[in-house]
């Protein structure tokens, strides 16, 4: 059974008695431990299709199957339990809460999974431990490089222990050098068994991945498996 | 069981954090919104104390009557409607004996006329309302002299130019030299000062301690004959009765003793009326909750604007923290989670702005108790109701806000800048 799967799926928009067609009958499957880049013009519907297949949208027709899942099927609280305990997000402007700390924004998942305090403390520590800011938890956002930030990003998407990772244009706001270190950490997340899905423009990035979407106008317009890599997906 | 509790309480900790770090970041704006609320909570729990307050007053002054007595006036009891037999009120010493023969559970009864008279000693004078009675008078409406003696049946019989003067009024003849044994002038007659009756306070602004008593006897005889209509008529008569015995019994036993003696048939007007302090107590009760609804009804609109003030600042924080709502939403935030953030930091606003207007209102209210010597008393049930009914605005006024926060789409709400 594939991990994530689209059958048909669309979304619209009404702009003006005007109707964009974001994301125009795309259907997909991305198997456990898969590391996909989705590419694509500016307005391809990258976004919107990262969007529903995280559950934070939701299709105007189409299904989205998250583990065999439909997501139609579900209220707002077990999509919000999904998103909690199956996927986590990964941003473009990192999305930290301003004026708390490394610490405390990684934590803020586990609140949702309603664990305590103690427990929050322990394992929000451990990730950030994980990706090299143990001496950072302390620190807020405002005291971190966008490098720190989107590491501390990543240590809250990784903390409930998802099994999928969505990033969408994760190193956008990063330098080359700082996008190649968050890189490094995907493909060993990859390797570790988590199936990643990264939207980007960059064909360095998307370099990474082992298979590569492209999308044009809402459509998939081509899904190749890349050779490039030394591990190959068959 | 116990784990689910726990985490539970854990949940709404965090909520208070992130409440006190939200309104820490707007620090200003936080304090403004609070002070909305104090003054609302300030208003409402003074206006709930003052009430108490006149209430235990009147209660006091009714206590200080005599706590289980009626009152007997010679006046027709228009109450009840029906024919009018008789041309004025009637009430009598004889009735009074009669009723004390013949009712059972009396402890004592003070017949008395009443008049106001002019005191003099040595240049000095002195006006006071004297009340012609017997020693039952003391007893009835537990007052004793502090200094001296009261008036005694000897005095009564006698028809004895002798007076007992409340503090008040000895104060004003004599200062602080001790009257008792002094001769006093009262309308020209010399009368002796027996006693100093105990303080009795005031309430209302009226000084209980304003008072002269002598027999009544020597009332009649010298103050008041005239202005009665009979040789052996009373104004007033007080009926103390011993403890435990219900005042509405005695009072129909009393209405049909007296009945009997004017012969009033049916649905007449009795030509006299009863009042007990038990009514008394049930009508200023009614009256004072009256006027603390009213109070508590004018003070309340300053709470509504507190509210509407909270409501207000929600709703700009919640359109401030769209991201945030969006984020904590893929994040896992469930709609209850985001609702619930938003009523307590609501709720953590109001009750911060409840506490201060509570020691405000103790504050108030002191100083009303010493300054005007007005009782008003905030107790415990007054100050955790305070702290309640804040949090319970708190949730009121917070709570569109927070259901709206809890509705936006997520991925509406992320992409908000
Ligand atoms: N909320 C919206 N309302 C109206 N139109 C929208 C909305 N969101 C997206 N669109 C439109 O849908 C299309 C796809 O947008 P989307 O954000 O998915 O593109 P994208 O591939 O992520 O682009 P980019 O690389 O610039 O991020 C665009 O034409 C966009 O204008
Ligand atoms: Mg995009």
């Amino acid at each position: 059974m594939a991990l994530v799967e689209t059958q048909d799926l669309v979304k619209k928009y009404e702009l003006g008695g005007e109707t964009v067609r974001a994301v125009d009958g795309v259907s997909l499957s991305i198997e456990r431990g898969e590391y996909v880049a989705i590419m694509g013009a500016s307005g391809s519907g990258k976004s919107t299709f990262m969007n529903m297949i995280g559950c934070l949208d939701i299709p105007t027709s189409g299904i989205v199957r998250i583990d065999g899942i439909a997501t139609s099927d579900r209220d707002s609280d077990a999509l919000a339990e999904l998103r909690n305990q199956k996927i986590g997000f990964v941003f473009q402007q990192f999305n930290l809460l301003a004026r708390t700390t490394a610490l405390d924004n990684v934590a803020v998942p586990l609140i949702y999974a309603g664990l305590g305090t103690e427990a929050r403390r322990d394992k929000a520590k451990a990730k950030l431990e994980e990706m090299g800011l143990g001496d950072r938890l302390d620190h807020s956002p405002a005291k971190l490089s966008g490098g720190q930030q989107q590491r501390v990003a990543i240590a809250r998407a990784l903390v409930t222990d998802p099994v999928i990772l969505l990033a969408d244009e994760p190193t956008g706001a990063l330098d080359s050098k700082t996008s190649e270190d968050i890189m490094q950490i995907f493909e060993s997340l990859n390797e570790q068994g988590i199936t990643i899905i990264v939207v980007t423009h960059e064909a360095e990035i998307a370099g990474h991945a082992k298979r590569r979407i492209e999308f044009r106008d809402g459509k998939v317009i081509e899904d190749v498996v890349v050779n490039n890599r030394q591990k190959v997906s068959s | 069981m116990i784990g689910n509790i726990r985490q539970q309480a854990s949940g709404w900790l965090v909520n208070v954090a992130i409440a006190m770090t939200a309104l820490r970041t707007n620090l200003m704006r936080s304090i403004l919104t609070t002070l909305g609320v104090m003054i609302g909570v300030f208003a409402v729990t003074l206006a709930v104390a003052v009430g108490s307050g006149a209430q235990v007053s009147v209660m006091q002054s009714i206590n200080a009557l005599g706590s289980n007595m009626a009152l007997i006036f010679p006046q027709p009891d228009t109450g009840e409607g029906g024919r009018r037999s008789f041309d004025r009120g009637r009430l009598t010493m004889r009735d009074a004996r009669a009723i004390q023969k013949q009712i059972s559970g009396i402890d004592d009864i003070a017949p008395q006329l009443r008049s106001n008279i002019q005191l003099i000693v040595a240049g000095r004078n002195a006006s006071t309302n004297a009340v012609g009675t017997t020693p039952g008078y003391g007893k009835v409406s537990n007052l004793v002299a502090e200094n001296g003696r009261f008036i005694s049946e000897a005095d009564v019989r006698s028809a004895a130019r002798v007076v007992v003067l409340g503090p008040t009024v000895a104060r004003k003849l004599f200062g602080d030299f001790d009257p008792v044994g002094e001769t006093i002038r009262i309308n020209r007659a010399p009368f002796t000062v027996i006693g100093i009756t105990e303080s009795k306070g005031s309430s209302f602004g009226n000084d209980n301690d304003d008072i002269a008593l002598m027999p009544i006897s020597t009332m009649r005889q010298r103050f008041s004959g005239d202005s009665l209509a009979g040789p052996d008529d009373l104004q007033l008569l007080f009926v103390g009765f011993q403890d435990g015995i219900s005042l509405p019994d005695a009072k129909r036993e009393m209405t049909k003793l007296l009945r009997e003696r004017y012969r009033v048939r049916g649905k007449d007007i009795n030509p006299f009326t009863i009042r007990t302090t038990e009514e008394f107590m049930k009508e200023s009760a009614q009256v004072t909750g009256i006027f603390q609804i009213v109070l508590v009804a004018i003070a309340s609109i300053s709470l509504l604007v507190g509210g509407i003030g909270i409501m207000n600042i929600m709703l700009v924080s919640v359109t401030e923290r769209t991201r945030e709502i969006g984020l904590r939403m893929a994040l896992g935030a469930k709609r209850s989670d985001i609702r619930n953030q938003f009523l307590v930091e609501a709720a953590v606003l109001c009750v911060i702005g409840g506490a201060m207007g509570l020691i405000l209102a103790i504050a108030g209210g002191t100083a009303l108790t010493v300054y005007a010597d007005f009782p008003v008393p905030i107790g415990v049930g007054v100050g955790v109701g305070a702290i309640i009914f804040s949090a319970f605005i708190g949730l009121l006024f917070g709570g569109y806000p927070a259901v709206r926060a809890s509705r936006l789409s997520p991925i509406e709400a992320l992409r908000t800048e």
